[in-house]
Formats: C-alpha cells, sequence, structure tokens
C-alpha cells in the first residue's frame, strides 16, 4: 500500500517532468520506462519505511489517534501507519501473526492476554481510561436517561458489542445497574465496534448510542450531538492498556512511540479527548 | 452451539428468492423483448448490484433507511416502520443484492427462445400472459432453476450489507454469516468452524446440484 501512496506522492510533485518523458518513451523504450519506475517505486518507499511503525489501536481511539499521529510524526519523524478496530478483532489477528508495533487495546483482559501467550514484551500498562457516554442526535433531554431509554419515543439503542468490544460491556454493566437491561436489550442493536455505534448515532438509524467521550470531541462542532456522561460509578473503569508487541521489540521506533503514549504530552491529548489519565 | 443464525439465513434467503421469482421473472420478461433506452437503463441498474462494493449499497441503505430524514422518515412516519435493524429491511436488501443473478439469466435464456415459439401461440389465440406461463416459461426451465438456486446461494453469502444496517441483533438480524466474524472476533474458532462447515456444505451441495440437473437437461430439445 505504502508503494502507491509514495508513487503517487512523487508524480503529483513533479508532474510536468515525468509525465512527458514517459510518454515519449512508452513506444520505443517500455523496458526503459519499466526499470525507471520500479526504481522510481524502491527508492521512494525506502526513504519511508525507514521510520514507520504499525500500530493497531482499539475503535474508541479513532478521533484522537490522528492527533496523537501528528503530533508524535512532528516530534520524532516518525510515521505511524494504524490499524484501527474493535480490540477483540486486532487481538484475533496479532494472535494470527498479523506484523504490528504497538497495540492500544480498549482494555486490560486483551493485552495482558496478548502478553500470557507471548506475543507481547511485557506487561500492559494503563494509558488512559476512557468515559462512556450516552449521546443522541436529536435533544431528547438526558436528565433521566434509564426513563427515557424505556420510553415509546426510543426505538433503538445502539450499544457496541459487549463480548469484544470494552465500551459494550461497560454499557451493559451501567444498564444492569440501573436495572434496566432487559428492556433495554429488546430495543439494543450491535455495532461491531464502538466506530460502527458511531455510525449509528450520526446518521440517525439508532435514536441514541453509548459511546466514547472523544466523538462528541471530534464531531461537536460538524454535527450536533446531544450527549450525558454515564455515572462512572455504574461500570467497572475502562482501564486501556498499552503493550509493544513481540514484532515491534526489536524496533527502536515502536519504543519510542511507548514512551510518547506514557508522556505528559501525549496524556493531555487524551485529556481534551474525554479521557482520564493519571 | 445456537442455530438460529443457520435457520435466520435459510429463512432469509428463501424468502428473498421467492421474492425475486415474483418480481424478477415478469421483469426479466419485459427486458427480453425488444430494445429501448428505459430498457437499457433499467438492465443497467439491476446489474449494478453485481459489480458494486456490498459496503456502497449497506452506506446508501443505511442513509435511506434512517428514521431521521428521507425515505426512512416517511415509512417511520406513515406506517410506523422502520428497515435498518429488522429482518424486513435485511429482506429488501437482499432482493436488491441478488436481483442480478434472478433477472440476467433469466432474461438472456428467454433471448434465446426462438420468436417463432410465442408467434405460434399468439396465432392460437392465446393472450401474452398465458404464452408467457404456459409456453416460455417451461421452456426455460434449467435457466429457471438455476437462478433461483444462485440467487439462494448468493443470500447465503451475502454478508457486507447485513454488517452495515443488520446491527447483529441475535435472532433477527444475526445471519450466519455475521455469526462467523462475530466467532472469530471473539476468538470462538469452534464456533466459526461450525458456522463455517454448515455454509459450505450448504452451497457445496446446491451448486452440485444445480450442475447435475442442467446436464440432464441439457438432453431436452430446445435446452
Amino acid at each position: 500500500m505504502m508503494y502507491f501512496i509514495t508513487k503517487t506522492k512523487t508524480v503529483a510533485c513533479k508532474p510536468k517532468t515525468i509525465k512527458p518523458m514517459l510518454r515519449q518513451h512508452y513506444n520505443t523504450r517500455p523496458k526503459k520506462n519499466l526499470f525507471f519506475l520500479f526504481a522510481l517505486l524502491f527508492t521512494s518507499s525506502l526513504t519511508v519505511n525507514a521510520q514507520n511503525i504499525r500500530v493497531a489501536a482499539a475503535a474508541n481511539l479513532q478521533p484522537v489517534m490522528e492527533v496523537l499521529q501528528k503530533d508524535f510524526k512532528q516530534k520524532t519523524g516518525i510515521t505511524i501507519d494504524a490499524a484501527i478496530g474493535s480490540s477483540g478483532k486486532l487481538v484475533a489477528q496479532i494472535s494470527n501473526g498479523a506484523p504490528f508495533d504497538v497495540f492500544l487495546s480498549a482494555d486490560m483482559t486483551f493485552p495482558e492476554t496478548l502478553f500470557k501467550n507471548g506475543f507481547a514484551k511485557e506487561k500492559p500498562v494503563v494509558y488512559a481510561s476512557g468515559s462512556l457516554i450516552i449521546c443522541s442526535t436529536q435533544n431528547i433531554g438526558f436528565e433521566n436517561w434509564e426513563r427515557l431509554l424505556l420510553s415509546a419515543r426510543i426505538k433503538k439503542i445502539a450499544i457496541a458489542n459487549p463480548a469484544i468490544a470494552p465500551y459494550g460491556k461497560a454499557a451493559e454493566q451501567s444498564l444492569r445497574d440501573k436495572g434496566i437491561l432487559d428492556d433495554a436489550k429488546s430495543k439494543a442493536v450491535y455495532g461491531e465496534s464502538i466506530s460502527q455505534v458511531n455510525t449509528y448515532i450520526t446518521t440517525g438509524v439508532a435514536d441514541i448510542g453509548f459511546t466514547t467521550q472523544s466523538l462528541v470531541k471530534e464531531l461537536g462542532d460538524k454535527t450536533s450531538l446531544f450527549y450525558t456522561v454515564v455515572d462512572p460509578k455504574t461500570y467497572d473503569p475502562i482501564l486501556q492498556g498499552i503493550v509493544i508487541l513481540k514484532h515491534g521489540a526489536t524496533n527502536p521506533a515502536a519504543g519510542k512511540f511507548y514512551r510518547y503514549i506514557l508522556s505528559p504530552a501525549a496524556k493531555s491529548i487524551f485529556k481534551a479527548y474525554g479521557y482520564r489519565v493519571q | 452451539m445456537d442455530l438460529s443464525p443457520i435457520w435466520l439465513t435459510l429463512k432469509l434467503a428463501g424468502i428473498t428468492t421467492l421474492l425475486l421469482l415474483l418480481i424478477g421473472l415478469p421483469f426479466a420478461w419485459w427486458l427480453s423483448r425488444g430494445k429501448s433506452f428505459i430498457k437499457i437503463i433499467f438492465e443497467a441498474i439491476i446489474t449494478m448490484p453485481l459489480v458494486l462494493p456490498p459496503s456502497v449499497l449497506g452506506f446508501y441503505l443505511l442513509l435511506a433507511f434512517s428514521p431521521q430524514h428521507g425515505l426512512g422518515k416517511w415509512l417511520h412516519d406513515t406506517f410506523d416502520v422502520q428497515l435498518v435493524f429488522s429482518f424486513p429491511g435485511l429482506i429488501l436488501a437482499s432482493v436488491i443484492y441478488s436481483v442480478p443473478f434472478m433477472v440476467g439469466p433469466v432474461k438472456s435464456a428467454l433471448q434465446q427462445l426462438p420468436v417463432s415459439l410465442a408467434e405460434a401461440s399468439y396465432t392460437l389465440g392465446k393472450t401474452e400472459w398465458q404464452t408467457f406461463r404456459y409456453v416460455l416459461l417451461p421452456n426455460i426451465k434449467p435457466s429457471l432453476l438455476t437462478s433461483a438456486v444462485l440467487t439462494f446461494a448468493h443470500t447465503l453469502g451475502e454478508f457486507g450489507v447485513v454488517l452495515m444496517i443488520g446491527g447483529n441483533i441475535p435472532g433477527v438480524t444475526r445471519v450466519a454469516s455475521i455469526a462467523v466474524y462475530d466467532s472469530v472476533e471473539k476468538m470462538d474458532y469452534a464456533s466459526a468452524n461450525n458456522y463455517s462447515l454448515i455454509l459450505f456444505s450448504i452451497t457445496f451441495v446446491l451448486v452440485i446440484a444445480v450442475f447435475i440437473f442442467n446436464k440432464y437437461q441439457a438432453k431436452g430439445p430446445l435446452a
């Protein structure tokens, strides 16, 4: 993938010099042109790959990841290729040999499993803890959301799949705490990750949904979102852990990123996106 | 193991196939007769699900079904129907998704029939409907069966669209392909394998059956 990106970039910078040259020689000397193209691809990809790490990040980090990527690139010059998905899916991929260097999970259990099974170098460390919100595109009054959820006005409640997404698990715990889990379940629709829940909320196909506070920070000024923070006492803290994976153990850039995520600079970014940090 | 995703899938595929037989046959017949610009446009539209990424279809259906605006809002306000995250919604999506598998082969088969067949029927005083029902349809039986079975099998294999508009509700929208995905994500590979094996076997038997039937039918006078 990187190859194509770098290629288009290079060509786009100098369209006038490269394009006529290709066209001119195309009929007469195709082999040479091919060689030239491959050389171009090869050299340009080399320069990029020198400082590159692959990060697997939980879906709730989608909004904040972009900011972290930019900030980290500015500080170190290292590019992060981020794969965003539900923690469960990423762990399944990593356990089956996906070449990620660092894993930012949405909980502690998944990275601990990776560590136990020998896919991570060290035990996971908490980098932030998440904040669950209940959110809608309509201003329907959230003061008493447990009653609201049961009202006829709410037809569908979007929740991340509790079996694989920690925010979904937290939402279920909270609903159980309020004593409305069974009633809410009859209206529940399950997103395969918190990202899909966000889609369901922002497109309005679900009337309301449980998601992460960072969504509001990201979309707050583009889409009108109404929300309230769910009382953190009603669910187990969503402690999110980071580990360096076996694949990244020998990559110094991975260590740099790991230390960056635990640094005050990253912590202030997490805080701005509604995460709690120590 | 929870077998409900398998039943749900079979139910979805069965209903979709029946509906497409009802809608698709007259439509294929209309398309097979003569050429006009409108027909070309229609044919292009119903062929598109074949080449469009399911995510494109899923995305537009998600927007169309949203009770917040447009079609979804109208359905919701007038009939109190919500298509997204519901079994009827999946049926509608599957019908759209599988329509080329029904209409395409049937249309081609109808076009292959000699014109004299229909003309003879007309000269004997039969109406268009009678001609279609008693002369043309019996003569394209193999294509009909192939289309029906392929429509069924294609709906079994539906994944991307359902993932986007289904909402993974057990017993309502969690079809077998989603159950496989779900089990893999949970690292419950045993369940994933069970579901996959069942799907694998059903599709294998279906496709084999079509091949055998077509080989046998090919000996017929007109096919």
